[in-house]
């Protein structure tokens, strides 16, 4: 739908590539007055302020206004959107320009109000009996010839999982897909709202894309698309959610997705981002449902979901393993002399078919050569192998496998779903609990807005995956009778994510904000941190996932000699998870701060959190520290609570 | 919040090596491996381009093969959907082929119109014939499309 600078996508498919472009609504006025039905229009009008229109629920959906001190306030932020001059502030003299723009004469139907906010002319020519014979244009070939290649007669929200190895998309996005009945899912097309820049410089994009300095819209693509780019080359686990609407609404869903063809809207990554504004689009299709005006602050997909489960919208979802899931399955059904044989066909074109070891059975020939061919595409998206090898190894693969006939059902175990991504917890955390260090208790108090901690319960999220985002530590010292702030993690991002045979990814971590360092004193002074960290992890039966890391640290502040440390070291541990009860997190960390204020730091941790149902849980910590010569033992009980 | 949570952002680019590289898209026209798309290495990449939901550069996934430069098969000529969806497919579909069966080729079975009780007739048959519809490493949608309608 909308083509972005630089980015050379075609809208094949889906070919809605009606550029709209604005009308000339003004024209002079004795020109429109002869040809408009002028008693009508009064008529119309007069209807609609009886009727106190513009003061319609409906009318503040489709127009994107919200409450403000002063009354109300479009988020759209094109002026291509508004009739009225002063239409972004004012729904009555904007539904008023509308009426009356929709008796203007048009040169063409496709580029008249009518057919431009087609959304509004349906609502408004409902609600006020308007007569089409009256009017110069009386419907929208545009919006019949997109409905017609579209022929909607269901809706999914669909959202993609995080991508392998990195934890901040676990953020996530959310898009809609709309289906023609009997036609297979991969042939639906997705709505989703997106930034749109020619931007290239990362940095750059993050910043301005969350202060609003990009516009956003709505585009629609295939959805094989889509899924090739979340599934095949970004390997994220896909939720489906089937959305209850009735075709009516979803015309009405489709109508405003059309309004809103190259509008656009400033977008804030975190409240008016993709999610904020599928919730336009579900209040367009269904006016009973309220979900922008419960949006505070900012909004993150994952809630969104919930959000809109909370209206009744959804209910079950539907899993869509990834390419890397799909390769890890096939994987952990084969013994290893298959799966030794798919990495071989995979990355060398020397060797036979796997039919030449006979130990195999031929089931498990079969998965062999799926995996060896799920895992060449990997590879290939991956930019490991070059094109034309590339084609020919998969040819060559593929050419061996349908020679092994179809594989009768259920020969392949089924993936088992994880837990749906609604289903875990929230991702708001309040933490109170009690601690002792040194010699003297404490209470602890911590908040963080967002969004899964390595000790979480991982059901609904990625395994080995941490985000965290401004966490808030506070403690009340009964001896001197003093709050403290203890510490705050502007942002903690930990991947663990482990190797096999056939990824080899590299675990990370970066952790940066205000932490409190032993320095000798009383006072434990506090000092800006900035810890990050490489290294590897792996799968164990025993220990769950083991992991050492190389680590940096920075540390600044006033108290430190020279106002700075740095140095280097090392950490190790494991992150054991016992049947979704509980889990088990020791490690040791050992840092060597020989620039600046030179000291060495040692920690061994051992954590343990219980989850009582998917928002509650109860942690226990034990960390005995070692800063230069002197020890420290610390020890912390919290109750969580996930809202 | 956004203020806080932008400067919170910037931290984090301070603190790790701020380059970014974008290699481009390959666009090898309509054989194997042509829609596929490279994924990006880099844990700063990863860190900035899905942590904002944007569209900047190989972020956006674009269909840039198609059947722009493709010689359009006969019988199918006026389905420009089967054509499309072919080309823009051509991997996960050869895998679905060789296989014989999966969602890929269901839906080349439903766009054309190969009738239900048909289908795994029509499956095998394309299976069997894989060498024929997959004639070379070289292969282009539009061999396939007509390499296929010349099995029907």
């Amino acid at each position: 739908m909308r083509i972005g600078p630089g980015r050379g996508y075609r809208c094949s498919a889906c070919c809605i590539s009606f550029f709209l472009f604005y009308c000339n609504l003004f024209l002079p006025g004795d020109l429109q007055a002869h040809a408009q039905d002028l008693p009508y229009l009064e008529e119309v009008l007069g209807r609609a302020r009886i009727q106190r229109l513009h003061e319609d629920r409906y009318w503040h959906v489709l127009m994107h206004y919200e409450k403000n001190m002063f009354g109300v306030k479009s988020r759209i932020d094109d002026p291509k959107f508004f009739l009225a001059p002063d239409g972004k502030t004012n729904p009555a003299s904007e539904l008023d320009a509308t009426i009356r723009a929709f008796f203007a004469p048009a040169e063409d139907a496709s580029t008249s109000p009518v057919c431009r906010f087609a959304a509004r002319y349906e609502w408004i020519s409902q609600r006020l009996n308007l007569d089409p014979a009256r009017l110069p244009v009386a419907g929208c070939t545009p919006f019949r010839d997109f409905m017609d290649r579209l022929k909607p007669e269901s809706a999914t929200l669909v959202f993609p999982m995080a991508h392998l190895n990195s934890p901040a998309s676990m953020y996530g996005h959310t898009l809609i897909i709309v289906e023609a009945a009997k036609a297979s899912k991969l042939l639906a097309h997705s709505i989703s709202y997106s930034a749109v820049t020619g931007e290239t410089f990362g940095p750059a994009f993050a910043v301005k894309s969350m202060i609003g300095l990009y516009p956003g819209y709505f585009s629609v693509l295939p959805y094989y698309a889509k899924l090739q780019e979340y599934s095949d080359v970004d390997h994220r686990d896909i939720w489906e959610y089937p959305l209850n609407l009735s075709e009516a609404e979803i015309r009405r869903m489709m109508l405003h997705v059309h309004e809103l063809d190259s509008i656009a809207s400033d977008y804030y990554f975190f409240d008016e981002n993709c999610s904020f504004l599928l919730f336009t689009l579900l209040e367009a299709a269904r006016p009973t449902v309220a979900l922008t005006e419960k949006v505070h602050g900012w909004v993150i997909p994952l809630d969104s979901i919930r959000m809109i489960r909370d209206q009744g919208l959804v209910s079950d979802a539907v899993y869509r393993p990834s390419r890397t899931t799909k390769i890890r399955h096939l994987a952990s059904c084969l013994p290893e002399n298959g799966q030794d044989w798919a990495l071989e066909l995979a990355t060398s074109d020397t060797g036979d078919s796997p039919s030449a070891d006979r130990t195999l059975s031929l089931r498990e020939q079969r998965m062999t050569l799926d995996l060896a061919s799920e895992y060449l595409q990997y590879l290939y998206t991956k930019d490991e192998v070059p094109v034309e090898t590339y084609q020919g190894r998969l040819l060559r693969i593929l050419q061996a496998r349908s020679r092994l006939g179809t594989s009768p059902e259920d020969e392949i175990p089924k993936i088992q779903p994880p837990v749906q991504p609604d289903r875990g917890h929230r991702s708001n955390r309040v933490a109170f609990g009690l601690g002792y260090a040194g010699d003297s208790w404490f209470s602890e108090f911590r908040i963080r807005p967002a969004y899964h901690h390595l000790m979480d319960s991982d059901d609904g999220y990625v395994e080995g995956a941490h985000l965290v985002f401004a966490d808030v530590i506070l403690r009340y010292h009964a001896r001197d009778d003093k709050v403290m702030l203890e510490g705050l993690d502007l942002i903690d991002i930990c991947s663990l994510s482990p190797r096999d045979r056939f990824f080899h990814p590299v675990s990370w971590k970066i952790t940066t904000g205000f932490t409190r360092v032993e320095r000798g004193g009383e006072e434990r002074p506090m000092v800006y941190e900035v810890n990050p960290g490489v290294g590897l992890s792996m799968k164990t039966e025993t220990l769950g996932l083991l992991y050492v890391m190389a680590e940096a640290g920075l540390l600044a502040g006033g108290v430190l000699e020279d106002n700075y440390s740095a140095g280097a070291g090392g950490s190790a541990g494991f992150v054991r998870s016992f049947h979704g009860f509980c889990k088990l997190h020791g490690s040791v960390r050992d840092l060597y701060y020989g620039l600046g204020d030179g000291f060495n730091a040692f920690e061994a941790s051992l954590q343990q959190s219980f989850f009582l149902g998917p928002d509650r849980s109860v942690s226990l910590g034990i960390a005995r520290r070692k800063t230069d010569s002197c020890y420290h033992t610390e020890a912390t009980l919290m109750g969580n609570l996930f809202f | 919040m956004k203020r806080f949570m932008a400067a919170a952002a910037l931290v984090v680019f301070l603190a790790l090596p701020a380059t970014v590289c974008l290699a481009g898209q390959s666009n090898t026209g309509c054989g194997l491996g042509s829609v596929i798309f490279k994924g990006q290495e880099g844990l700063l990449f990863q860190v900035l381009a899905v942590t904002t939901n944007g569209t900047f550069g190989n972020q956006t996934f674009g269909i840039t093969s198609g059947t722009l430069n493709c010689a359009q098969p006969s019988r199918f000529a006026s389905n420009e959907r089967i054509n499309t969806y072919v080309s823009e497919n051509m991997d996960n579909l050869a895998n679905d082929i060789a296989r014989g069966q999966g969602e890929y080729l269901n839906t080349l079975a439903v766009l054309m119109d190969v009738p239900e009780g048909s289908r795994t007739a029509f499956y095998t048959t394309l299976q069997g014939n894989f060498s024929r519809i997959y004639t070379s490493s070289s292969v282009t949608s539009t061999d396939v499309v007509r390499n296929i309608e010349a099995l029907m």
